[in-house]
């Protein structure tokens, strides 16, 4: 009886699981079912606080610009929210791929925000409060910022291979000591009376052009969008088709086997994190001479930290991190409209966020549901293929 | 004859593409040492990991004290008293023995008569008890890290005795332990079945089952082929109903003709990071067309060794490659001046398991043309060289080159390491315990591997700590002990006998 039920559930479920253990699109596969198990979840609570989630969905997406609202103020548009959209989305993107490429090479750079602010505040100082013609300074601010993201992150690479001391804890305090340092400056030197912040940039040097004019709508225009878009790629290229990448994903998966194999660890793990912190700065100057054109003293922006989980919700697959940016920002940038018409408060956007991070956190887990049978079958030794002969003497 | 225990009756098990077990049906006695014998991928741990409960059988059904039972989770296989030790142990490496084995089923006492709390003192009593019983040599507060591999075996042995198992599984107990550790585990077996405990041994050790084994039921792909009598049954009977066909034990060995040294050691010495000397002052030459074997119980520097030649740890003192002294050399320059080396710890350090079969053979070579044009990866390059190598080295790869060596099985994967080096085509080749776990089909072929690269003109430094197969494959034997060669000497001028002093440290 028991033996008979089990099969017919086993068949039934049959379809999903080979869906879900399908090795080349797993990933993918879970990240969607991480992102619908969040968005039931959501639903639930929404119901019970007496509110209808399809409403509470439609307008986090008319808000972020992927649906047309009933109606604008003058001079903005659906355009005006989708191109809002992607200028918050830009350093998400830049944030998110110097995790995943650090988590590649088996290290958790934590350190994103203090790598984007050293950027953002270097270059708002050198080049930001400089007179130089836009055509000099953009460039300059993007070389900038990806410079001193790199070298703060070079040194906490630098202390790893050298030291041994683990870049979590490392880069966890260069926060703190980025943080202070910077609103030490910008309250003694850069500091704005009434806003409390630093002094605005110059619009030449400024990487998100505002107030433009297109036909009869006024939007925003964030420049490095595509550049973000390209750098994924190229760290895609990077990590799939070059020496490095193969050094970089050897480093990560078995770092006594690299060795081994005459790959020099630390090197890697250098470089690696040299280029995690490069695309940590150009986030930094994509968001506080981008997004923002200031710098709040004694902050550290939030896009660092939710890049991790943008991150790990892309299996750190600079591409995927695109797509997985999009879904995160959209959410958080949409929130804002949801809040004020479907009459909900803005943090079910928060916990809705939350809730996917939390799942796809738990993609490991999941993971390790759908392959738990097949994981033992390896442990246990006894996969040959069948009919597979013993090898015998020389052939 | 004794009543039975355990009853397996048309137990099938498949696993996508393999059918693991093909409707086996056996019992087994209570108090008897029951083994189960059969090369890799025979389907024995899978058997065994159905009477556990980590799999549950397609059909077929488990009888167990007389009564049909369904065991669905290991934790119900411990609720029915049936315990397993698995090869690779489940332990906490910073608890305590005691609080490993109490882990998950501790004494409880309650503090001021309500808060309950861990009752440690009586733990560690019934844990020393159980110890002292079975005369363990281990002591109830040791730190499992601080615990050699047999040590922590048997601590996985008492796990299974704290929980009252009657019946219990050992899968491939033997594969991490020495000889003379393989010896005390055999003993310790032998008083547990005196103790009254039903004992399942799983492994393809013919030796081991005439030892200690009552009865063996051998197992060749999926099928059970029969259950014999061990005392009454021919050790080359056993081994050939193993295999399927009639076995050799002879290997191929033409007699050797030593070229140029290859290899020269001048007064090696490696010291760890803890400032301990590991290996002092080990000097000797390598010939082209020798095999030089290295023999000696495991830790006694032979590692250290193979790691120093190999530029993975300081060390001091010369070494001449190929008349080129390559004792400041990187890792990597070593390779390109002709060595390569097999290493003991094949997942640990030999193998990228997440990669798959292409990324793993080339990855001495992925730098450097064919196999990469500037910085990029030529991956149509690396595939074709992949599909060669598995045909010629005969590695099985259900995917071929894009399979992920994690999925393979241990002698697939040794041979996937041997492929990649031996092509590389150095004129040194270092084997570290090239046939450790592995059947005896993949260790004859190993074997015949290295004498044919000997044959070839190649110089192979080979170190073991099987006495057989030292004795079988050198030409020259030099003695490890305690970090000092203490005896060279042709292979043909020792005895077993003798090479076992040496090795044990009685003879210097």
């Amino acid at each position: 009886m028991n033996q008979a039920s089990s099969e017919t559930k086993s068949r039934s479920t049959n379809w999903l699981l080979r869906i879900l253990r399908y090795p080349r699109t797993q990933n993918l596969v879970i990240a969607i079912l991480a992102v619908l198990m969040a968005l039931v979840a959501i639903s639930l609570v929404i119901v019970i606080i007496g509110k209808n989630p399809l409403t509470v969905f439609v307008s986090l997406l008319r808000g972020s610009g992927w649906l047309p609202k009933p109606r604008y103020a003058s001079g903005r548009s659906m355009l005006t929210d989708f191109l809002g959209l992607l200028d918050a989305l830009t350093p998400m993107i830049f944030a998110a791929i110097a995790v995943a490429i650090a988590f590649k090479a088996g290290l958790f750079n934590i350190g994103i925000s203090g790598q984007m602010l050293t950027g953002g505040f270097l270059a708002t100082v050198l080049i930001g409060y400089s007179q130089l013609d836009a055509v000099l300074a953009k460039p300059l601010v993007l070389l900038v910022g990806a410079l001193s993201g790199a070298m703060l992150a070079l040194f906490v690479g630098w202390l790893k291979a050298n030291f041994n001391i683990h870049e979590v804890v490392s880069t966890i305090m260069l926060n703190y000591v980025v943080q202070y340092i910077v609103s030490f400056f910008i309250k003694g030197y850069f500091i704005e009376p009434v806003s409390r912040q630093s002094h605005t940039v110059s619009v030449a040097s400024r990487l998100t052009l505002v107030n433009v004019q297109i036909g009869a709508v006024e939007t925003r225009i964030p420049l490095c969008f595509l550049l973000a878009v390209g750098l994924a790629g190229v760290f895609y290229l990077i990590l799939a088709r070059t020496r490095l990448g193969y050094e970089i994903r050897a480093v990560g998966s078995n770092r006594q086997a690299a060795e081994y194999s005459g790959i020099s660890s630390r090197r890697t793990i250098m470089l690696t994190m040299a280029l995690s912190g490069a695309a940590a700065g150009l986030a930094g100057v994509t968001y506080y001479l981008g997004y923002y054109n200031s710098i709040m003293p004694g902050d550290l922006s939030s896009v660092g930290f939710d890049s991790i989980a943008v991150a790990l919700l892309a299996s750190a697959n600079p591409l995927a991190c695109v797509l997985s940016a999009m879904l995160i920002t959209s959410l958080s940038y949409g929130s804002n409209y949801m809040s004020s018409v479907a009459d909900v408060s803005e943090y079910i956007a928060s916990l809705l966020i939350g809730i996917v991070l939390l799942f796809s956190a738990c993609s490991g887990f999941l993971k390790y549901l759908v392959n738990r049978n097949n994981l033992a079958v390896d442990q246990s030794d006894d996969r040959e293929e069948p009919g597979s002969t013993p090898a015998t003497g020389g052939d | 004859m004794s009543e039975t225990i355990l009853e397996l009756k048309h137990i099938s098990k498949r696993f996508p593409g393999v059918i693991a077990n093909n409707d086996i049906s056996l019992e087994i006695q209570r108090g008897e040492i029951f083994a189960f014998l059969g090369e890799n991928g025979a389907g024995k741990s899978t058997l065994a990991s159905i009477i556990f409960g980590m799999y549950s059988p397609d059909a077929g059904e488990i009888i167990l004290r007389g009564q049909a039972v369904q065991i669905n989770s290991p934790a119900r296989a411990v609720e029915l008293d049936i315990g397993m030790v698995h090869q690779h142990f489940k332990l906490v490496s910073n608890y305590s023995v005691t609080e490993n084995i109490i882990l998950g089923r501790e004494p409880i006492k309650r503090l001021l008569g309500i808060i309950p709390a861990i009752d440690y003192k009586k733990a560690r009593a019934q844990v020393q008890e159980l110890i002292d019983r079975y005369d363990f040599d281990l002591s109830a507060d040791d730190l499992i890290e601080d615990l050699n591999v047999s040590s922590q075996q048997r601590v996985e042995i008492l796990k299974m005795l704290y929980r009252d198992a009657e019946i219990l599984i050992f899968d491939e107990p033997t594969a991490m332990l020495t000889p003379q550790e393989i010896d005390s585990l055999l003993a310790i077996i032998r008083r547990l079945r005196e103790a009254g405990k039903t004992i399942i041994l799983i492994t393809h050790k013919l030796e081991e089952i005439k030892l200690v084994a009552d009865r063996c039921a051998i197992m060749s792909r999926g099928h059970l082929i029969d259950v014999y009598d061990v005392q009454t049954t021919s050790t080359q009977l056993m081994a050939n109903r193993m295999v399927g066909r009639q076995l050799s034990f002879q290997l191929d060995k033409a007699p050797a003709h030593f070229g140029p040294a290859v290899l020269e050691l001048k007064e090696l010495s490696v010291i760890d990071a803890f400032k301990v000397k590991r290996l002092d002052k080990a000097s000797f030459t390598v010939h082209a067309g020798e095999v030089f074997a290295l023999a000696g119980v495991a830790g006694n520097g032979q590692i250290q060794l193979a790691d120093a030649l190999a530029g993975l740890v300081q060390h001091s003192g010369q070494i001449i490659l190929n008349g080129q002294d390559i004792s400041q050399a990187s890792v990597r320059k070593r390779i390109q001046s002709g060595l390569a080396y097999i290493p003991e710890d094949r997942h640990g350090v030999g193998l990228f398991l997440d990669f798959d079969v292409t990324e793993n053979l080339i990855s001495k070579q992925y730098y450097r043309p064919p196999f990469a044009h500037w910085a990029f990866l030529q991956k149509k390059t690396s595939q074709r060289y992949a599909e060669l190598l598995i045909v010629r080295y005969d590695v099985r790869c259900a995917q071929g080159p894009a399979t992920i060596v994690r999925s393979m099985s241990g002698g697939n994967q040794q041979k996937l390491i041997i492929a990649r080096e031996l092509d590389t085509h150095a004129d040194l080749v270092i084997f570290v315990q090239p046939t450790r776990g592995l059947d005896i089909g993949a260790t004859l072929s190993i074997r015949q591997r290295i004498i044919d690269e000997r044959n070839s003109g190649k110089a192979v430094l080979l170190i073991s700590l099987e006495l057989e197969e030292v004795l079988t494959v050198a030409d020259n034997i030099a003695v490890i002990f305690n970090g000092n060669l203490t005896k060279v000497t042709p292979a043909a001028e020792i005895s077993l006998a003798e090479l076992g002093e040496y090795m044990m440290g009685v003879r210097q």
